[in-house]
């Protein structure tokens, strides 16, 4: 099986040399740094890796970026990992690869993390076994958007709990006609699953606890029935959320033809768009949670780490600390309205002054949860997904979905 | 003497080679990974495994239920594109003013690719602002409700390759001799008897090529689904393909994978056999 795992390497590296390296580094320590395509203009981060290589003499760092999708991504990391590839040594990583790629042996450590100057849920999902395997970059989390115009006109606060929206939403969305209470996305993909978490974990629900399934239990039941009841019982959801991802969401509101939407912080831009038909009438607010729990957003985001075949080790880990370190993030939450991973930074005043809408979401960020951290996650969110979309297009009771999906988890997790 | 009898290899060797070198041997390179204990992110060794991810297969659920989608997929879409090829081929098969750009139009769904014509489906199935429902003055969820996201999959199916089958039969109608047509109007036959005793007979071996070809093809369907529904809702539109994708290019499981691309590889050859056979009893 070695020449196997030497010709995957072998292609691998014939990819990346089609790229090309200038001759002028030949010699040099060169870091190739992989990374998601940034929206935005590409200098902003290339100005910051210009200054690591001033600061680094002998070290040149060589950007790629990969295919938008994440699927694609995460197959691209996982062959040439495994094959031991040295053809990259710093990656950008989706947050629920971290504890799969860790255990399989593939990324450094980086020591531990100093408490507090990342926000937990990104700590938490970085950490495998006590030590760090990744550093956060930019987090990303669930948030509830809101028409201001309409509630201001009843004189209605945002909602604080689920069954405050549902309240609202029946008074509110049938006196605007075509409007739907609240949009969010219920299609059978790895965007459900953030969804439905939100509810749980906004329960005081959660998917494993120390390492055991917790999944069918009567917080959870109580929480995914509410959601389906968001649909078939209180109809403030229209039924075809069962296709939605985050566009067509996102369209829905921005057409102004819901009250809510539950998106991430990229759709807050798009309504500030002066051709948005929304532009101006958009509150955001935290996510709902249950009488007695709290708001639990799904956290997302990107992460950095060092390619533990990588034969730079310390040169590596370096550019992960520069690029994960307070200036940079700054930096580039400035280039690109990310947002920073670096909880030092929501208190930071020029950022604040030109991102007013970052300052806002620090505190959903603190409360932002990560998905199971589990090795086993992909598999473990297929049969999650299942399982809530058989709740949500009536297929299974809440009850029966959870239970059903609960036992095929303790099986994937007992046979690994 | 002998020389001629050699020779035949000798030509065929660089065909046959090529061919062992595209399929047989990947075939029984996953046919050896489905026999292993093989996952991409586990840190384990790969490790000889028996049957083992066939008995996985056998207790798995998702399975069975990508097996009946996958059975009620082509059962439905390849009899209803049979049934309407047959009837575009019979109205198109006598010549009449414009026929040549009707032959065009009636194309198109075929020539659109899949990926795309998906997209269109998809913005036609939107229950709130889609033409279908327009038009239809109903609020049907056609993607999102598990009644009906498969029947959406198999219409939009039916659309793309109805016209694949009426060319095929159109092609078998069109060697059919015009003298067995003559004799017939001589002797008096009714429409019905023409179809029935000639026409038909005499198509049938493209209409099991045609069929041979579109079940195949259904069988393996990924595309237009994976754009429509991507599985869901409740895994009613999750195909064995799809299933296949999800273990191998998501959670990356390449034995067990290759287990599951083994058993959809065994199922196709069983309809090419009988295909096969019955092709065989219907050529002269």
């Amino acid at each position: 099986m070695v020449s196997r795992r030497r010709f995957l390497a072998a292609l691998g590296a014939a990819a990346l040399a089609g790229c090309g390296r200038p001759a002028s580094e030949r010699g040099a320590k060169t870091l190739v740094f992989k990374h998601g395509k940034l929206f935005g203009d590409p200098r902003a981060l290339r100005a910051l890796i210009d200054e690591f290589e001033s600061a680094h003499p002998g070290v040149a760092v060589h950007e790629e970026t990969l295919p938008a999708s994440s699927d694609e991504q995460h197959q691209f990391y996982a062959i040439n990992l495994q094959a031991r590839s040295r053809a990259f040594d710093v990656l950008a990583l989706d947050i629920i690869w971290v504890a799969g790629f860790a255990r399989a042996g593939w990324l450094s450590e980086l020591g531990a993390l100093e408490p507090g100057t990342f926000f937990d849920g990104p700590a938490e999902a970085v950490t495998w076994q006590g030590k760090a395997y990744a550093l956060p970059w930019f987090v990303d989390a669930g948030l509830l958007y809101y028409r201001r115009d309409l509630l201001e006109k009843r004189g209605l606060a945002p909602p604080e709990t689920w069954q405050d929206l549902v309240r609202i939403a029946r008074e509110v969305a049938p006196r605007a006609p075509g409007t739907h209470g609240f949009v969010w996305q219920g299609k059978q993909y790895e965007g459900l699953v953030c969804n439905a978490l939100e509810y749980l974990h906004s329960n005081g629900g959660a998917v494993l606890a120390e390492g055991r399934v917790v999944l069918d239990s009567p917080q959870n039941r109580e929480a995914l029935g509410l959601m389906a009841d968001l649909v078939h019982r209180y109809g403030v959801t229209p039924a075809s959320v069962t296709t939605a991802t985050e566009e067509p969401s996102r369209h829905v509101f921005g057409q102004g033809r819901a009250l809510f939407l539950r998106n991430w912080p990229y759709a807050w831009r798009l309504f500030q768009d002066p051709s948005s038909r929304v532009h101006g009438s958009v509150g955001i607010a935290a996510l709902p949670r249950f009488p007695g729990g709290r708001s639990a957003p799904t956290l997302g985001g990107w992460q950095l780490a060092v390619n533990a075949a990588s034969s730079h080790q310390e040169e590596a880990a370096a550019l992960v600390r520069f690029l994960t370190g307070e200036k940079a993030q700054r930096q580039l939450a400035l280039a690109y309205g990310f947002q920073p991973a670096r909880t030092a930074l929501y208190r930071d005043a020029e950022l604040l002054a030109t991102q007013p809408f970052v300052g806002q979401l620090a505190r959903v960020f603190a409360a932002a949860r990560p998905r199971p951290v589990t090795p086993q996650y992909v598999r473990v969110s297929q049969v999650l997904q299942s399982g809530f979309s058989a709740a949500l297009s009536g297929r299974r009771t809440p009850q029966a979905a959870l239970a059903h999906a609960h036992e095929r988890i303790e099986e994937i997790l007992d046979a690994a | 003497m002998r020389l001629e009898r050699e020779q035949p290899w000798r030509y065929l060797a660089p065909a046959g080679l090529l061919l062992a070198l595209v399929t047989v041997y990947p075939l029984a390179h996953v046919l050896w990974l489905s026999l292993e204990r093989r996952s991409l992110l586990d840190p384990a060794p790969p490790a000889f495994a028996g049957l083992e991810n066939y008995a996985r297969l056998a207790a798995d659920e998702r399975f069975w239920n990508a097996l009946g989608n996958t059975a009620y997929f082509v059962g439905v879409s390849v009899s209803l594109e049979l049934m309407l090829g047959l009837a575009f081929a019979l109205a198109l098969q006598r010549a009449f003013r414009g026929r040549a750009a009707l032959y065009g139009i009636i194309l198109l769904p075929w020539a659109v690719p899949t990926a795309v014509s998906a997209r269109m489906w998809e913005w036609m199935f939107e229950p709130d602002i889609g033409v279908l429902n327009y038009l239809l003055g109903a609020q049907v969820n056609w993607l999102g409700s598990p009644a009906w996201a498969l029947n959406a999959a198999v219409l939009m199916d039916v659309w793309k390759s109805t016209p694949f089958v009426a060319l095929l039969l159109i092609a078998g109608l069109q060697s059919i001799p015009q003298d067995l047509y003559r004799a017939a109007a001589v002797d008096g036959a009714s429409r019905w008897t023409v179809l029935t005793r000639i026409t038909l007979p005499l198509l049938a071996p493209m209409i099991l090529v045609a069929l041979l070809f579109r079940t195949i093809d259904a069988f393996r369907v990924f595309d237009a689904i994976y754009v429509l529904t991507g599985g869901g809702p409740a895994d009613s539109t999750e195909t064995l393909s799809i299933y296949a994708y999800r273990v191998l290019f998501q959670s990356l499981e390449f034995g067990y994978g290759s287990a599951l691309a083994v058993s959809v590889f065994a199922l196709v050859a069983v309809f090419a056999l009988v295909y096969r056979m019955l092709l065989r009893k219907v050529l002269p």
